[in-house]
């Protein structure tokens, strides 16, 4: 009888680990997710101190990460899990690096967003910029969601989306480059927005990445590099 | 019940003395019995599969026979059943009911185990935070809702207060979150949308901003002129008192515009930070230094028995040290005395201002922060109050997660007292870059 107790309660103890790590991850999607909503708020509204304040936090991102990552590390170390969990320690530690890259990005659109608040406004403050990063936001949102939820079909929308957000970028960066044409006093400006523009693209393919993990991890299927039958690498 | 048991034993005992009797008529009473007990036991054994298949099923009616011990044990299982089923049926109504009030709530309710994992959710909380009731269930709330502010709350141990977060599915929107621990280890989630509320506030924010950055450029002009005029020889002497006069309101004006800015400027920022060093003894000691060549002021003295630093906003703190000491100066005949202490706590940080002025009636002190609240209407403004003084005290300090509070005996004085947690004490000073401004 003591032995199966004993057991059991290992086991309780490996759930409650793998739960908690989980949860953290899920920690870490919220603090990015707000950054990226702060950053996008900053350069729509112009808003510089709102800007620096989201630079000056990534370290929080950061310092979760490792965490995360020490976590993973110990799980491997101690636990030796297979199948299913071992997909889940080991698309937790690739999620965990695309969440820091989102927070890289949101921290640099930050930084951006302090300077353009220091530059002229275009009349229609920014409103590319604004549909972009609400696009992008929206899918962080769904990736995170579909992730908690291990809904597969959820992470296949949001894999789907990423080209609408490449779209949008494209647009973007045509519309800057007339700009730029036309009016070169602009370009210091609308080199700084295509800066953005290209950050909150990149930002929808950790997202698409994310949301790729989630796959793995329900189905053990990987479904990255698939479309181009795997030559493009 | 004990008569039909009776008569089971007395049959069966019959019915084993009868085979006895049988077999010994032919010399064999061991065969007759054992044949007799043979019966009984088929006879027995049947009963025992119709009563399996009668519970299986759920149809007693086909069991109505067989020896009346029988009978009565099904007739009093299946009166059992009967009443176990109206019971579910009230109970699935009850339950029935609270769903469709607990679904009419206008409010998101969710019930939450003692890991924050959901158990059950109302259709407002679907429709406000996006709860998917087949998913989630079992999931932590923590995980769908991930604001970290929410996060926050969650961990911390007072949940009196509630947070409002922005709404993780619709832009703009404003959730107010409070949890609700109930019986053992349960606790509700309450969601609210507080969206409108938010708007007004911030309309109201900023409305203030607003005009007071408008009044602000008038009255400079104002006052340029009316120091140029004060000075100037060729203005007749009877102008002399208007003009004088007008200086003061003027001055009085901007100094309310001023406070009303700043006041704004708190209201809007967020927490201070945490990273800056701000020397709270170099601070009060200034302050102290600043009365000194004044006259008809009470004495000034300082009790600094710590000498830790703070964090947070250099400019916030020398606000709040100013604006304590200049209402108590204000308040407390030049015959008194003010003492700034900067004293420990156990682990916290406070400082106390002191004074032996004419005191607060108790009725008065939950109101003084408000904004113009004046106990004595009249007199504080020929004195040069704004009246605007402890409000920013107020929402300075709350940038820093401090408290302030209030003891005052009339005719005795008053004491302010501002309590900064532990994790705004910076210990060792030094160990961040000291920022001025």
């Amino acid at each position: 009888m003591q032995s199966t107790d004993i057991s059991d309660h290992i086991s309780r103890r490996y759930n409650a680990d793998l739960e908690n790590l989980r949860h953290k991850v899920m920690t870490m999607g919220g603090l990015v997710e707000t950054q990226l909503a702060n950053a996008i708020t900053a350069i729509v509204t112009g808003d510089s101190e709102l800007g620096l304040q989201v630079a000056r936090d990534d370290y929080k991102v950061n310092r979760i990460e490792v965490a995360i990552d020490e976590d993973c590390n110990r799980l491997l170390a101690t636990r030796s899990p297979a199948a299913s969990d071992l997909r889940l320690i080991v698309a937790i530690i690739k999620t965990i690096t695309d969440l820091e890259r989102i927070g890289d990005e949101a921290e640099k659109i930050g930084f951006l967003a302090s300077k353009l608040a220091a530059m002229d406004r275009p009349t229609d403050s920014y409103r590319e910029l604004k549909s972009l990063g609400n696009h992008v936001m929206q899918m962080t949102r769904d990736a995170m969601n579909a992730y908690v939820r291990l809904d597969v079909s959820a992470a296949n929308a949001v894999v789907v989306e990423d080209e609408e957000v490449d779209q949008e970028y494209e647009t973007i960066v045509r519309q800057g480059i007339t700009f730029m044409m036309e009016d070169p006093r602009s370009i210091k400006r609308v080199m700084n927005v295509m800066w953005v523009a290209r950050s909150l693209e990149r930002i929808g393919d950790h997202a698409k990445n994310i949301c790729e993990y989630v796959i793995y991890m329900v189905e053990g299927r990987d479904v990255r590099h698939t479309e181009s039958d795997g030559d493009d690498g | 019940m004990s008569d039909a048991r009776r008569r089971l034993i007395i049959g069966l005992l019959l019915l084993l003395g009868g085979g006895a009797f049988l077999g010994w008529l032919y010399g064999r009473p061991e065969l007759g019995l054992l044949a007799a007990a043979l019966v009984a036991l088929v006879w027995q054994v049947r009963l025992m599969f119709v009563f399996d298949r009668a519970v299986r099923t759920g149809n007693f009616d086909s069991i109505r026979y067989g020896s009346e011990f029988w009978s009565q044990a099904f007739s009093r299982i299946d009166k059992l059943r009967v009443r176990s089923q109206k019971h579910k049926k009230r109970y699935r109504r009850l339950l029935k009911e609270v769903r469709k009030s607990t679904s009419a709530m206008p409010d998101g309710a969710i019930i939450l185990d003692n890991k924050f994992e959901i158990m059950m959710c109302n259709p407002a909380a679907q429709e406000l935070v996006g709860f998917d009731p087949r998913l989630d269930r079992g999931q932590r709330v923590n995980n769908i809702l991930r604001d970290p502010e929410f996060g926050a709350y969650l961990q911390s141990d007072d949940y009196s207060d509630g947070v409002e977060i922005a709404s993780p599915i619709r832009d703009g929107d404003w959730l107010y979150c409070r949890l609700v621990p109930y019986g053992q280890d349960q606790q509700l989630l309450i969601i609210r949308d507080v969206t409108e509320r938010v708007r007004l506030n911030k309309m109201r924010r900023d409305f203030v901003a607003n005009a007071s950055h408008e009044l602000r450029s008038p009255l400079t002009v104002i006052s340029g002129y009316l120091d140029a005029l004060a000075t100037d020889a060729s203005v007749p002497d009877e102008w002399e008192r208007p003009l004088s006069q007008m200086q003061v309101q003027a001055s009085r004006m901007t100094n309310v515009v001023s406070e009303l800015i700043e006041l704004s400027r708190l209201e809007t920022a967020g927490a201070a930070p945490t990273d800056s060093d701000v020397d709270v003894p170099a601070l009060i000691n200034t302050v102290c230094r600043s009365y000194e060549d004044q006259i008809g002021v009470p004495s000034i003295g300082c009790t600094l028995s710590t000498d830790v630093h703070l964090r947070g906003s250099q400019t916030d703190i020398e606000s709040v040290i100013r604006n304590l000491v200049s209402n108590a100066v204000r308040h407390t005949p030049s015959a008194g005395s003010v003492t700034i202490g900067w004293i420990r706590d156990g682990e916290d940080a406070v400082l106390t201002v002191v004074d032996t002025g004419e005191g607060i009636a108790e009725e008065h002190i939950p109101r003084l922060t408000e904004r113009f609240f004046r106990v004595d209407k009249g007199r504080s403004r020929a004195e040069g109050g704004v009246g605007l003084g402890l409000a920013i005290v107020k929402y300075a300090l709350s940038r820093h997660d401090a408290e302030l509070s209030v003891e005052s005996k009339v005719g005795e004085g008053s004491t302010f007292t501002c309590r900064f947690p532990a994790s705004r004490v910076l210990e060792t000073p030094g160990e961040l870059t000291a920022q001025t401004g």
